[in-house]
């Protein structure tokens, strides 16, 4: 009998299987980074446009020189300041500390789907089989995301490069493309380090967690180096540092690429090396694959949802915990610094925040940690839905449990998530505040973490919504929602005609507190559309197929 | 809803409860349809086989069984209660084994067991430490170390150690080794002794002929043959290829025989019920070789329910 022709047939249809990793990884990666690409000139372009709408004249530039261009509270949040009096002084401050934040998420996320994550769902063990060494697919799947790079920085560079070209804002084209170069670079460090982190870690989720201690660790060298204490030195020790010292826009530096451009060829060496040196599938750190019986949470659904989110609730606490100890630290230098200015301040009221000193201050921070709490609720939703996606809610519902016990349960326990998260963001806020003798009121600091809430528990509710009527798009429509928000405060909140922009933000609803009071009937209002958003989800999810990826 | 009925106050209906019943069953996914008005019964303790190429909508069957996805048309019940409306009260009685599975990657499979016999509630420990002795499986690892056939075991061991009334399994030896298939085999055996109600999907048809006292043949979505097996015998048919040293002898006409290709010194044929006739004939003819395999589903529903042109034509290339 002839050999079946599927065994000898080459990978897929008809093209030249060496490089078919290469091609696969790029095109995913290249998808995603084109998409982000156009989140990244979106900022560019509303930054300027915001700049040259809300600071016209000459005085007003100065003014917010004078407020912004050597405070240090903010630099420590946001990045320091040069040349706030031109378009582009102030296009680079606004948008270059934010999205190498975004960049550097997108980077781990992305260097650790595309290598693990493909690696764990299976797909290069079909790829592999026969083809290629397990060194030279590590390299293809590398040469692929370097081109998911190449289109994130495509992508920035042209929005950039048109938005310059506007007679108003004029940017050079080569100072246009410096700065799109200096947007992309923290994603193309940790895609690197995504890589890595891929090779050495058991599973997609480990790996991830390996990427993100690596950009904690960074950022938080970053916020120290700007914090003004004399340690400026320390941003040649970091990634966010580099970008920062780059100073696109002002004073377009190339010496700080060259640590970043080694740092990546050294990250890319040690992944091929690595990715030869273990079997596919298996990690080059030690994993524990035999564990001993542990029962206690897994009594049913409730307690199997507890214990896979522990490790992911457990690593949000701590970063949640150690963030709101530091703002609460640093409340009163900061708050003392923001007090001068008038400018600061009218920005901050156009957040909604009022009042002065500490309380000014963490009205923004807060608005920050909340950002991240709707973070942990998204992740909280995505976490359902891939229960469901990924099969594994089949083995739970073809047993004695109904879908509304479920779903309702996965709700609430997300809930109860939140309001802990809140409570807590309060009470190490207020930790914080006490060791730095801020004299901050208990009462007030855990009201506005507890005001934080809503906004998540109404991400939570939307989320339900979806996963009940239109399950596929639970990511995209979760993840769309928070960063649509964060986009609109961020640009809201610096200029002064965009009121009903303003209000299509979650955080937007919320009362900044600590610096005003709580706003407990919107934030009750934000529970009940949440709530019956959840419960019409609910309804939804009980009357239709379970539907895979 | 008023027609929901408690267990309790539901009759048995004489000559046993009927374990699976549905009326008008069906299924579209856009444009396919996955599944065409099914009617099938199914009685208390008979071990069924559900026999398909795949894509025939055995799965989808055993989905709507269990209330996991909707029918577009028709009704479903499991021992009188509506697998959509009373979903829960179903699957009560019912151990379900899908032929692959994703499970939690962190849990360890002693944790899983644990678990799904949690949410099951009635599980049977001194079977399920049988089981575990049986299916040779390790249960201390976690989940993402175990191979396929390992995966396959741990759920088959879940779905088997409650000991349910109903076992709906879809495909459940995918990925086994033939070890453990045999193994497989002996806790059907062990289901029926007990006068547990089976329902076994395949696409094997010497599977189904070893276990079940039913058959159900389904094909593009329809039912196209329900019987016992003794009754579907004429389906089950055995492709031979002799090579002789000598001259070819001519074939036609012995008992069982047809569909008979000479190729050289090879004769390929085919043969229904006893080979004995055909070994007769072959034994005085000197045979230097003898291969003899049964034939694929696929080849069945070809010889019995007729194809299009085109692929008929491609088979024949391909022998
Ligand atoms: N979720 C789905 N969406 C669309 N089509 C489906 C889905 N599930 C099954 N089908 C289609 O329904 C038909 C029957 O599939 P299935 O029941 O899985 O077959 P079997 O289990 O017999 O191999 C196939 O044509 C398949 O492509
Ligand atoms: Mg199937």
């Amino acid at each position: 009998m002839p050999a079946d022709p599927a065994v000898s047939a080459p990978a897929p249809a008809g093209r030249s299987p060496s490089t078919v990793m290469a091609r696969l990884t790029a095109k995913k990666a290249v998808r995603s980074g084109a998409l982000w690409g156009c989140f990244f000139g979106i900022c560019v372009a509303s930054s300027a446009l915001t700049y040259l709408s809300s600071y016209k004249t000459p005085a007003a530039r100065e003014k917010l020189v004078a407020s912004f261009g050597s405070n240090t509270a903010l630099a420590s949040l946001f990045g320091p300041a040069h040349q706030l009096q031109t378009v582009a002084g102030f296009t680079a401050y606004k948008v270059l500390g934010f999205l190498s934040i975004v960049g550097a998420v997108w980077g781990l996320l992305a260097g650790t789907r595309l290598l693990r994550g493909e690696e764990d769902a299976g797909r290069w063990e079909l790829l592999l089989a026969g083809q290629t060494t397990r060194r030279r697919a590590a390299a293809q799947a590398l040469a692929g995301l370097s081109a998911g790079v190449a289109a994130l920085f495509a992508v920035t560079a042209l929005v950039t490069v048109v938005t310059g070209r506007s007679s108003k804002v004029h940017f050079a084209v080569g100072e246009a493309l410096f700065f799109a170069l200096a947007l992309v670079c923290s994603a193309a460090v940790f895609l690197a380090v995504g890589a890595l982190a891929s090779q050495l870690a058991a599973t997609r989720r480990q790996a991830a967690a390996y990427a993100g201690y690596a950009f904690g660790a960074c950022y938080a060298l970053r916020m120290v180096a700007d914090s003004g204490v004399g340690l400026d030195w320390l941003r040649w020790a970091t990634p966010f540092g580099w970008v920062e010292l780059l100073q696109p826009l002002t004073a377009s530096d190339w010496l700080p690429l060259l640590p970043a451009a080694a740092l990546v060829v050294a990250l890319a060496g040690a992944t091929v090396y690595l990715a030869g040196t273990r079997d596919l599938g298996a990690s080059t750190f030690p994993d524990q694959s035999n564990a001993p019986l542990r029962p206690r949470l897994l009594n049913g659904a409730l307690g199997l949802a507890a214990r896979l989110m522990r490790p992911t609730v457990v690593a949000w606490g701590a970063a949640l915990a150690a963030t709101a100890f530091m703002f609460g630290f640093i409340a009163k230098p900061a708050g003392a610094a923001l007090s001068g200015s008038n400018s600061i301040n009218r920005v901050l009221s156009h957040l909604g925040a009022h009042g002065a000193g500490a309380k000014a201050y963490l009205g923004v921070a807060f608005l920050m940690m909340s950002i991240m709490l709707g973070f942990i609720g998204a992740g909280q939703v995505t976490a359902t839905r891939a229960e469901e996606a990924e099969g594994r809610l089949d083995h739970l519902l073809v047993r004695p449990l109904s879908r509304r016990s479920w779903l309702g349960g996965r709700v609430l326990e997300a809930t109860a998530v939140l309001v802990i998260s809140g409570l807590g963001v309060g009470a190490f806020t207020w930790l914080g505040g006490a060791s730095g003798h801020a004299g901050l009121p208990f009462s007030s600091v855990v009201e506005a973490g507890l005001n934080m809430v809503p906004p998540a528990l109404f991400v939570l509710g939307v989320g339900a919504l979806v996963i009940g009527v239109w399950p596929r798009a639970t990511s995209i429509v979760i993840y769309g929602l928070i960063v649509w928000s964060i986009l609109v405060t961020l640009v809201g909140g610096f200029s002064n005609n965009n009121h009903w922009l303003l209000d299509t933000s979650l955080f937007h609803q919320m009362a900044p507190a600590p610096a005003s009071a709580p706003n407990w009937t919107a934030g009750g209002v934000m529970i009940a559309i949440g709530a019956a958003a959840a419960m019409v989800g609910g309804a939804a999810f009980r009357h239709r197929d379970l539907v895979g990826e | 809803m008023t027609d929901v009925v408690s267990a309790a106050e539901r009759v048995k209906p004489q000559g046993g409860w009927t374990a699976i019943r549905t009326q008008g069953l069906s299924k579209r996914y856009g444009p396919v349809d996955a599944l065409k008005n099914l009617d099938l019964e199914v009685s208390e303790g008979e071990v069924v086989g559900y026999l398909g190429p795949n894509g025939a909508g055995k799965t989808t069957t055993i989905r709507l069984l269990l209330g996991l996805a909707r029918p577009t048309a028709g009704r479903a019940e499991i021992f009188g209660i509506d697998c959509q409306r009373q979903p829960v009260e179903a699957h009560r009685r019912v151990a379900y084994v899908p032929g692959e599975a994703s499970l939690w990657p962190s849990l360890t499979g002693a944790e899983t067991l644990h678990l799904l016999g949690r949410v099951h509630g009635r599980v049977d420990p001194v079977y399920r430490d049988e089981l575990i002795e049986r299916f040779d499986f390790d249960s201390s690892k976690k989940v993402r170390a175990y191979s396929k056939g390992n995966r396959q075991k741990l759920i088959l061991i879940a779905g088997l150690m409650t000991r349910a009334d109903l076992l709906l399994l879809d495909e459940p030896t995918v990925g086994l080794d033939p070890l453990m298939e045999q193994a497989f085999r002996h806790c059907i055996h062990e289901a029926r002794e007990r006068g547990q109600t089976v329902f076994l999907s395949s696409h094997i048809l010497s599977e189904i002929e070893a276990l079940c006292d039913r058959v159900g043949i389904l094909r593009e979505g329809a039912l196209v043959e329900m019987g016992t097996m003794a009754e579907l015998r004429h389906l089950s048919a055995l492709t031979v290829e002799a090579t002789f040293d000598g001259s070819v002898p001519d074939l036609t006409g012995v008992e069982g025989v047809s569909s008979i290709e000479t190729v050289g010194r090879v004769v390929r044929c085919q043969v229904r019920g006893s080979v004995e006739p055909l070994l007769q004939a072959l034994a005085v003819s000197g045979v230097h070789k003898l291969l003899s395999h049964e034939p694929s589903l696929e080849e069945l529903f070809l010889a019995h329910y007729g194809q299009r042109a085109e692929t008929e034509g491609a088979t024949a290339d391909a022998g």
